[in-house]
């Protein structure tokens, strides 16, 4: 059963009064309600629907700091979940640069819910898949893929006076699809409503691909142009914000980003900015301490910006608080949920036009990183790789592994596309447009 | 909760299923993290709710709820029930199950000392002298100290009247330094990185650990990696430690051989397998020294229970024997693709979710060389510890991990420091380079607390028992 973001703000402003004992203290109510639909083989095989509402609790004794959560909403469990939060604080040690909890602040709440991703249902969803699997079909190709749906309520209280709430819904989807031999192909969406969707046109993007993608051959090792498709380019933006972007990464010197603010450490065409106001942005315009998250430039013209901060690491560090913060408790560190970097002024054509010799990449696969502070990424390539042979998309190429410094790559962008995707969820998108980078490190192939 | 359960089952068969299950969990956990001095987090979460899933009109349908009762159950299923007949309007062959006696039962996991009774500032006390000794070696720029709990109890009944109640207790905790030279961070992590260690135990699993004592050397390693060599580029005969095989085998043996993946259902999402049906009982998929076993039997590990989320008996199959395939890990309606039963792993990470085929303790058998013989035997190679990262493709093919720290070989012993070493492959080559594996004495089981799969997202507590092995003629240094 969905909750309103009245409801939820309710719900938290009696979790609040329930930890009066404590000297401060803030509840996150996090109501979610939410429907998948999995389909492979061209047929439905897994579809699931699920409501959960959290109420997690935050109390300062002191500099002491605990946490409880429940999803039972009585009053009894409440304030078990108060009473457990109030014990775990007065059993932990002092942290001396705790700031306290933070003080209300304006935020500005955006309608970006929308009716028809809450009426989304299963037979709305199962339509959805068939229509992308008869684009499969019809070209004697197989997919799979999910369809989902769903709509988040957050809310925060505190003490000191916090008490904001918004929902905010979603939909979104993946299709792959397969042939023989081997061929396959890629297509993902995200956005507030399914209304914005042409679901067959989505199957016929990734079938496209899979027919194009028939009989990859090889490719030796080497540095090579490359042509990445958004959703390659929101692994790398990702990755970056995962274990640079943050204030706490920066304080550590884990980060790129530690004591080099103001240095060109990217192409002057790159910049990268958190922004949840951005008309493009669909996620919360709070964040999970009900702080206003506020614009961020992260890389500026190539230029290291300013970091991402919430309450805790704003305090530490001296700097105002951008609105990072994830829920409590975080010994993560703040990070940016809002991604989007600026489009240049290229189309995809014309960024293939530009290489004589190169490679093309749909999307990455199990990306992981081999050393933060250079941002060295490792993973593979899949569903759509193809070599570029004189400006032009040629042969279709096993999947490709690669291992490359992320920072040295983006001083490499010789290209950006105006047009951009949002890859992620509606909780935490990233807006990417394509790249052109040159010298990308390709060191193995499938076997 | 039986009332509940039959309460949901009662209205699925009503609604004129074919097939009906429902699981209550209740799910507590606790998490102490310690940073550089710093208590970070300390956390209770409680959860609790109802999962349904169904057959109707041949197609699978599935619905939770955190409002348990007999009422709302009732109304769960069918909302499965409606979401089964909306699946079946994009079906394929109707869901068949391979068969299974209906089975009443209860299973407890072993836990000596609830971890849950321990006073919280004895356990952040440990956490905090761990991390106050790695402090006190100069040169670290970082640490961290973590320790949990979990504690489940999960009741699931069938529409054939089969009725299991299960419970058990998860222990875990770890150490990491990091030293921060030009351009990289250098890390050393017990007893393993990612989570550290984690059992089906209590709390002397955690004070088994003894995280301070390891402390000093953690630290000081991480710092001697700051000057230790680069890891070369070139073609060697590489030892790997147990908990890095023990990832090795997760990811290039473990998930390719679940037949959910072989079959294509996890395609779009972490991908398919290398593997084929056909494979079975054919193919060679590693050297006569690779026997493989996946187990849900074993006292304490990560993966054991007493019956999957299906209601099958926990089980230990041979999944590679003496390097030939010879099974699967498989589902009650996976199994009829290869004409067998289930061999029992399903499972869901929590009320509200579906079971997936998971591993249990997919594990790497012991083999007869002791460690010291190992290195002696070795002319010249690379000896490699502890998991830095990891990264293989959708077909479990080509891999790339990462770990903390390696020593060069020379001549059947250990020299010095290698700093980040990678290593790269490709499954049926590298296994089939595999020519000696460490004894029992030099085997362990390794806990892993952090295997993701499906959509929506479900991470699974597995395991992998392993000791230190060798593979012949490996490419490492990747990239360097």
């Amino acid at each position: 059963m969905s909750m309103t973001a009245d409801q939820a703000r309710e719900l938290a402003r009696r979790a609040v009064e329930m930890t009066a004992a404590a000297d401060e203290a803030e509840a996150l109510v996090g109501a979610e309600t939410s429907a998948l639909t999995r389909f492979a083989d061209n047929r439905i095989h897994q579809n699931v629907a699920t409501d959960d509402s959290v109420v997690s609790i935050r109390a300062v004794v002191g500099k002491r700091v605990g946490v409880a959560s429940t999803n039972r909403l009585d009053d009894g469990s409440l304030r078990a979940a108060a009473n457990s939060a109030i014990a775990i604080a007065r059993a932990s040690a002092e942290d001396p640069d705790f700031p306290g909890l933070p003080a209300p602040e304006p935020v500005e709440i955006v309608d970006r819910a929308r009716q028809a991703a809450r009426s989304f249902g299963p037979e709305q969803r199962a339509d959805a898949v068939g229509a992308i699997v008869e684009a499969s079909r019809t070209r004697g190709l197989v997919a799979a893929g999910t369809i989902r749906a769903a709509e988040h309520a957050i809310a925060i209280a505190s003490s000191r006076g916090v008490d904001v709430g918004m929902t905010i819904t979603g939909a979104g989807g993946t299709v792959l699809s397969t042939g023989e031999p081997s061929g396959t192909g890629w297509a993902s969406f995200i956005g507030a409503s399914p209304e914005l969707f042409e679901f067959a046109a989505i199957g016929a993007e990734a079938a496209d691909i899979a027919v194009r993608s028939k009989e990859p051959g090889d490719l030796d090792p080497g540095e090579y142009t490359v042509v990445l498709a958004p959703e390659a380019v929101s692994d790398i933006v990702n990755f970056l914000a995962y274990t640079g972007f943050s204030a706490k990464a920066i304080a550590e010197d884990r980060s790129f980003m530690a004591g080099r603010v103001g240095e060109r450490v990217m192409s002057e065409s790159i910049t990268i900015i958190d922004d949840a106001l951005d008309p493009e942005a669909i996620g919360l315009t709070f964040d999970y301490e009900g702080m206003p998250k506020k614009r961020a430039v992260l890389i500026d013209a190539g230029r290291v910006g300013e970091p991402i901060t919430d309450s805790y690491w704003a305090a530490r560090l001296s700097m105002p608080n951008s609105g990072g913060a994830l829920p409590a408790p975080n010994s993560f560190g703040p990070l940016p949920l809002d991604l989007q970097m600026a489009p240049g002024d290229a189309t995809i054509d014309e960024l293939i036009a530009a290489v004589d010799r190169g490679v093309y990449v749909t999307r990455f696969h199990y990306t992981n990183i081999e050393d933060p502070k250079t941002v060295t990424l490792t993973g593979m390539t899949r569903d759509g790789t193809f070599a570029i042979e004189n400006g032009k998309l040629g042969r279709p190429l096993k999947n490709l592994r690669f291992t490359q410094g992320a920072i040295e790559a983006l001083a490499r962008v010789k290209g950006i596309t105006s047009a951009r995707r949002h890859v992620g969820s509606e909780e935490s998108s990233t807006l990417v447009p394509a790249l052109l980078i040159e010298r990308f490190a390709m060191t193995g192939q499938t076997g | 909760m039986r009332d509940v359960i039959e309460a949901a089952l009662e209205a699925a068969r009503t609604a004129g299923v074919s097939y009906a299950d429902a699981r209550v969990v209740v799910a507590l956990t606790e998490e102490i993290a310690v940073g550089y001095g710093v208590v970070e987090a300390i956390e209770s979460r409680a959860s609790f709710g109802l999962g349904v899933r169904v057959v109707a009109d041949g197609a699978w349908g599935f619905a939770a709820t955190r409002e348990v009762s007999e009422a709302t159950a009732a109304e769960t299923a069918r909302q499965a029930v409606a979401i089964a007949r909306a699946s079946a309007r994009v079906a394929g062959i109707p869901v068949a199950l391979s068969e299974l006696e209906p089975v009443v039962g209860t299973w407890s996991g072993g836990c000596e000392i609830d971890p849950f009774t321990v006073a919280l500032e004895d356990k952040l006390a440990v956490a905090l002298s761990a991390d106050e000794a790695m402090r006190a070696v100069e040169g670290v720029a970082l640490t961290k100290a973590h320790i949990g709990a979990n504690r489940y109890r999960k009741w699931l009944g069938l529409l054939d009247g089969s009725f299991v109640e299960q419970s058990w207790t998860e222990s875990g905790a770890g150490i990491a330094a990091y030293a921060i030279g030009e351009g990289e961070v250098l890390t050393r992590s017990y007893p393993n990185s990612h989570g550290g260690g984690w059992r089906q135990a209590g709390w002397a699993y955690v004070t088994g650990l003894d995280l301070v004592g390891n402390a000093t050397r953690v630290a000081e390693e991480a710092v001697a990696l700051m000057s230790a060599a680069p890891c070369p580029s070139t073609t060697t005969d590489l030892i790997i430690g147990g908990s890095q095989v023990g990832l090795q085998v997760h990811e290039s043996i473990g998930h390719p051989l679940e037949l959910d993946r072989v079959l294509g259902d996890e395609a779009a999402f972490a991908g398919t397998s290398w593997v084929a049906l056909g494979d079975l009982d054919e193919l060679r998929y590693g050297s006569e020294h690779v026997n493989v076993t996946a187990d849900a039997t074993i006292p304490e590990s990560l993966g054991s229970f007493g019956y999957d989320d299906e209601g099958v008996p926990a089980q230990r199959d041979f999944l590679i024997r003496e390097g030939l395939l010879t099974g699967f890990l498989s589902s009650r309606e996976s199994a009829t693709a290869i004409g067998r039963t289930s061999n029992g792993a399903m499972r869901a990470d929590g009320w509200n979710r579906i079971p997936l085929i998971r591993m249990t303790t997919v594990s790497l058998e012991p083999g007869t060389w002791t460690f010291d013989d190992l290195i002696a035997d070795t002319d010249d190679g690379l000896y490699i510890e502890t998991n830095n990262s990891w990264s293989i493709d959708d077909k479990r093919l080509n891999f790339q991990f990462g770990c903390e720290i390696g020593w060069e070989i020379k001549g059947g012993k250990l020299g010095r420091m290698i700093r980040r070493p990678n290593y790269t492959g490709i499954t049926p080559q590298f296994w089939n380079s595999c020519d000696a594996v460490c004894s029992a004495d030099h085997w362990e089981v390794w806990g892993l607390a952090n295997c993701g799969k499906g959509e929506p997202m479900q991470v699974a507590h597995v395991a992998h028992g392993a000791a230190p092995t060798r593979f012949r003629g490996v490419q490492v240094g990747v990239g360097r």
